[in-house]
């Protein structure tokens, strides 16, 4: 247990999101999203506070990190693990939304600010979905 | 020549102390009035962890219903029904273990629920929760039942020892804590140097307004969000826990170590709150006492020491009229106020307040 402690802590200076590496409160950073639908023609669709097609962000994802992402938020852990996490979040909203016959991919350009150093943007992007179809 | 009999003797003599060190934690019996104490603290910090998803889940909402993250894809998903049920389970084992019915197979159960439920999504993972497993676990290996606990009461055991090697474990767990957290800041140019702090207090000032009025929050906002002064206090924050760390380790610093830890998380919980973490933390800190009891002995008019020696530091006479009178384990005597003075040193309740760097 001594030895896979040490490597947690060890592995945390190279996992975003310090599993059992005890670094908190490590950045003060903070994030926003612009989030877009990207429709099977590849119209991009803009999604006003997280509604659309009667789902709602905050209601789907439930989870206080990733909560009203449109606005700037403390990133919780660091904008490594926040990032993550948004990305997974895509994927798993892609998966979650079945009513929702439009929307071919979800993509969010988040822009941050490292411990107030910035801003730095980057881009990511749910997986595709099957609309079906012919 | 008498150079190379010296260096051998420091070695012989440092190899000897490490086999009773081993001998120490893996063969002798001591107490664990410390694990102890610590299951009781942790026992209603498992239920103040598990409330809000108990609250969810009264509400017909569980990990199914929102976002995941799961860690491995193997790892068992437990149907709805059956994912609210474990968790009544912890909180009943979390019952258990604070009045210490069943102690240790209720600790290993609260255990087990914690640790699923965190091990469910990454999104249930903090900080905090994962010391509470790495605790929860520790004192389940150590036969925590024997002190302090309704077991002990029913069934009282010949003493409260026994094997000590999970203490010395958890101890560990407890200092890579601290340093982990420290070391990891220290080589950190923005946070040692104090961005990282600094920018938080001005984001978050609007909330120290909110919570202490203008009238107080113009002083001391004028204070916390200048610059030079995390400079200071960053640097301080590292050095705090990096001296902790290290501190726990030796006798000379220990008591110091404590006061300065107790301060540590009393201090982040006014200004951060941060779930369960600052409680398990000072109450991990009983691991530190010395695992025996009563072996120091103490005449006493009072019955309040009594009442307050959770830790068991001394074999008390109670002699209405009487002044006092402590025997060390050294033998040393202290009587009339030097002896109040040491006793309030050697008890969790009154420690913070006492005198403790004139006893080390």
């Amino acid at each position: 247990m001594v030895v896979a402690q040490l490597a947690l802590v060890a592995n945390g200076y190279r996992d975003p999101h310090n599993y059992f590496a005890f670094q908190p409160f490590n950045e003060s950073s903070t994030y926003a999203v612009e989030l877009v639908r990207v429709l099977d023609d590849g119209q991009r669709v803009a999604v006003p506070n997280g509604r659309w097609e009667g789902y709602d962000w905050n209601e789907l994802i439930d989870w206080g990190p990733l909560r009203s992402p449109w606005h700037q938020r403390h990133a919780f852990s660091g904008i490594d693990a926040v990032v993550d996490f948004l990305d997974h979040a895509l994927d798993w909203m892609a998966d979650n939304t079945p009513g929702d016959t439009e929307t071919r991919y979800w993509e969010a350009t988040v822009t941050y600010y490292r411990n107030a150093r910035g801003p730095h943007v980057t881009v990511i992007r749910s997986h595709d979905r099957d609309l079906g179809g012919p | 020549m008498t150079d190379t009999v010296s260096t051998a003797s420091a070695t012989f003599t440092w190899r000897d102390r490490f086999r009773r060190w081993l001998s120490e934690v893996f063969d002798e019996p001591a107490s664990v009035r410390g694990a102890a104490v610590l299951r009781i603290v942790l026992g209603p910090c498992v239920i103040w962890h598990l409330r809000p998803f108990l609250a969810d889940a009264l509400d017909g909402i569980t990990y199914h219903d929102r976002f995941q993250q799961p860690w491995w894809a193997w790892y068992p998903n437990a149907p709805e029904g059956l994912y609210v049920a474990l968790l009544w389970i912890g909180l009943a084992a979390a019952v258990l273990m604070t009045v210490g019915w069943w102690s240790r197979i209720a600790t290993w159960a609260a255990f087990a629920v914690v640790a699923y439920n965190l091990f469910l999504s990454q999104t249930h993972f903090h900080h905090n929760r994962a010391f509470l497993v790495i605790l929860l676990a520790g004192v389940a290996l150590c036969d925590n039942g024997r002190a302090l606990s309704l077991d002990a009461l029913r069934r009282p055991p010949p003493d409260d020892r026994a094997l000590v090697w999970p203490i010395w474990l958890l101890r560990f767990e407890a200092v890579a804590v601290y340093f982990a957290s420290g070391f990891s800041k220290l080589i950190d140019p923005d946070w040692v140097g104090g961005r990282v702090l600094h920018d938080r207090s001005v984001r978050y000032q609007n909330e120290v307004r909110d919570a202490i009025g203008d009238a107080l929050a113009d002083p001391v906002l004028e204070v916390v969000t200048a610059r030079a002064f995390h400079w200071v206090l960053s640097p301080a924050a590292v050095a705090t826990e990096l001296f902790i760390a290290f501190g726990l380790w030796f006798r000379r610093t220990r008591l110091v170590a404590i006061w300065v830890a107790v301060a540590f998380h009393v201090g982040i919980e006014v200004t951060s709150h941060v779930q369960v973490f600052s409680v398990i933390a000072i109450g991990a800190l009983a691991l530190w006492a010395v695992p025996s009891t009563r072996d120091r002995t103490l005449v006493t008019p009072s019955r309040w020491v009594g009442w307050l020696d959770w830790m068991a530091r001394f074999d008390i006479t109670v002699v209405p009229g009487a002044s006092w009178c402590m025997v060390d384990r050294d033998g040393t005597v202290l009587e009339g106020r030097e002896a109040r003075r040491f006793v309030r040193t050697r008890l969790p309740a009154t420690f913070l307040f006492s005198r403790f760097w004139r006893y080390p």
